[in-house]
């Protein structure tokens, strides 16, 4: 059953509780230089004498046609067929940043320490066994959750992953 | 039922069987190989010579039977096709045989270019291209008697090959027919740089050399004579000069075919149902507007799956072609996008640089240069640089996607802002 994040910009206030629950379940390490899989932004931008804001909690879209997948040339990544979520085994990685060059997020991310690529996987073992992926159990206001696509198209609601795209739109604080 | 043909099996002739199947669960697909050694990855071949990889790494789809029985094909190893009827859509073998198609993929990849000089097919000289070429080039370092070596061709699977080298600490020449290194990839001040930072790790880099020939020496070594008269003495020569594609079947039989087989947004050549991807082919690059021919592991998987798909009925279009460079070389790394033989003399330079990048863009949208360091990296790391050319249409769009790639690059917020006024 094919799962997506979902995303709800107006509930997001970048309070980074997803950024901590994912760097809790992936032992990123940061002293060594690691960097955390979810990404949480807060710009303030000054504009035509307003001040407009933007929340946002970004990591990998888990792309339907994920140009990562095509771009590895050892064929690390790829689909999981039950979650659909983009996942790798950087067993035979040679870091050369490939996926991160073709993806329009830059989620992949080399880890120095062994020189592999590392990324989001939907904290893909979670949702096998009927669990939450850590980023959204984190989330206190609701802002990030993942369903089934069936229940995503049942729910109706029209927040998919690209009112992410909404988020980046300016609102007036 | 639909009888679909795939010459060669590649990564875009893969990535074309694999659509097809999905497609179409019924169409017969026919697929010619002039080898039975699976798919492999040329790329991958510098790295499996370094130990990075194991030989099987090399083989991302799997042996070629095993993918043939996964994507129900019909696999004809050892079979080259000599010839191609258009108007009729058929193939032609060595044996007169001929076998008719309502579509072909013409998926067939480059081969390293070997000039026709005395003396290179010398043992002792090497090609970086087959899997072939990599094993007795690993082989041979392996050995143990290899204490110095020449690299021929400044190219990014040159540049592989000398730190295979320099990591076992076999002495290297880098030589180059061009006035600086990479000179038609990099900006002139960053091939300085590339040229520093290879001298820093002891190579000795000699540009402006053309090769005459290679030649026995006296002492059983090999030399290389360049046109200049200088010779360089190596027990080991690598020649990387870069690649042709393979289209020589091709010859007079109506395909129009320029450096590659030329195709157009659909993959197509200038015959209905006979498509082209991959090394072998020209697609429209977005920054020239014009057919180029760009060897790259992910054009051709995105272009094997539009032909695969076009093939099976349903139009899809390849959208973008353009030129990308990735070289990771002894701790450095480079990444560039777009071409700097499009700019024009008139065209603006900028320069940016702080403690971890260094920028160059090109105003007027033509192309973009970003070169990153690691100035809190200590001794050990002082030569740890990463290049970066970033097409400026990559950079500068909607904001935030491309400022997210930007942070997981490791640019600086002020840095990206500063990049993205310059070239605005």
């Amino acid at each position: 059953m094919k799962h997506v994040f979902v995303f709800d910009p107006d509930k997001c206030c970048a309070c980074s509780a997803c950024m901590m629950g994912c760097m809790d379940q992936n032992d990123t390490d940061l002293s060594g230089g690691g960097r955390c899989y979810r990404q949480t932004f807060d710009s303030e931008i000054e504009r035509d004498g307003g001040v407009y804001c933007a929340y946002l909690s970004a990591a990998c879209m888990h792309c339907a046609d994920a140009p990562c997948i095509d771009a590895c040339p050892v064929g690390c990544l790829s689909k999981d067929p039950e979650t659909g979520f983009t996942v790798y085994d950087n067993t035979n990685c040679i870091g050369c940043k490939s996926c991160a060059l073709a993806c329009p997020f830059g989620a992949p991310r080399y880890r120095r320490d062994g020189g592999k690529m590392v990324k989001c996987d939907g904290c893909n073992i979670r949702v096998k066994n009927g669990l939450q992926p850590a980023c959204v159990r984190a989330c206190s206001f609701g802002a990030l959750t993942c369903m089934t696509e069936e229940d995503y198209a049942a729910d109706g609601s029209g927040k998919a992953c690209s009112a992410l795209i909404d988020a980046l739109t300016l609102r007036r604080k | 039922m639909k009888k679909i043909a795939i010459i060669g099996f590649g990564c875009a002739g893969y990535h074309a069987a694999r659509e097809v199947r999905r497609l179409d669960p019924k169409a017969v697909i026919d697929v010619y190989s002039d080898t039975e050694t699976a798919a492999y990855n040329p790329m991958l071949t510098t790295y499996y010579v370094k130990g990075a990889i194991p030989y099987q790494a090399m083989f991302p789809f799997g042996a070629p039977q095993e993918a043939a029985g996964r994507l129900g094909l019909n696999l004809f190893p050892n079979r080259a096709v000599t010839g191609l009827k258009p108007e009729e859509r058929a193939l032609c073998f060595g044996d007169g045989t001929q076998q008719v198609y309502d579509g072909i993929l013409i998926s067939t990849g480059a081969s390293a270019v070997v000039p026709p000089l005395p003396g290179l097919d010398l043992p002792g000289v090497f090609k970086m291209r087959t899997v072939e070429d990599a094993v007795s080039f690993k082989a041979a370092l392996d050995g143990g008697t290899i204490r110095r070596a020449l690299v021929i061709g400044a190219s990014w699977v040159g540049i592989k090959a000398v730190e295979d080298l320099v990591l076992r600490g076999i002495a290297c020449t880098l030589a180059d027919g061009a006035e600086r290194v990479f000179s038609t990839a990099v900006f002139p001040e960053t091939a300085r740089r590339i040229e520093r930072g290879l001298e820093a790790r002891g190579v000795s880099v000699a540009c402006g050399q053309m090769l005459d020939h290679v030649e026995r020496a006296a002492d059983g070594a090999l030399a290389a004579v360049m046109q200049s008269g200088r010779r360089f003495e190596a027990d080991a020569v690598a020649v990387c000069l870069g690649v042709r594609t393979n289209t020589g079947f091709l010859k007079d039989c109506g395909i129009a075919v320029n450096r590659g087989v030329l195709t157009d947004c659909h993959m197509q050549t200038n015959y209905e149902g006979i498509y082209a991807a991959g090394d072998c082919c020209e697609a429209a690059d977005i920054q020239t507007n014009a057919p180029r021919n760009i060897g790259l592991w992910h054009n051709a998987a995105r272009q094997g799956t539009v032909a695969g798909s076009n093939m099976a009925g349903d139009v899809r279009e390849f959208g973008a072609n353009l030129l990308v460079n990735l070289g990771h070389y002894l701790g450095y790394s480079f990444v560039s996008m777009g071409d700097l033989t499009a700019c024009r003399p008139e065209d603006e330079v900028l320069i940016s640089e702080d403690s971890r990048f260094y920028l160059c863009a090109v105003r007027g949208g033509r192309s973009a240069q970003m070169h990153q360091r690691d100035r809190d990296a200590g001794v050990q790391r002082s030569h740890q640089e990463r290049f970066y050319q970033v097409h400026r249409k990559s950079w500068g769009g909607a904001g935030s996607p491309d400022r997210l790639l930007a942070a997981a690059a490791g640019v600086s917020c002020e840095l990206y802002q500063l990049f993205r006024r310059e070239t605005a």
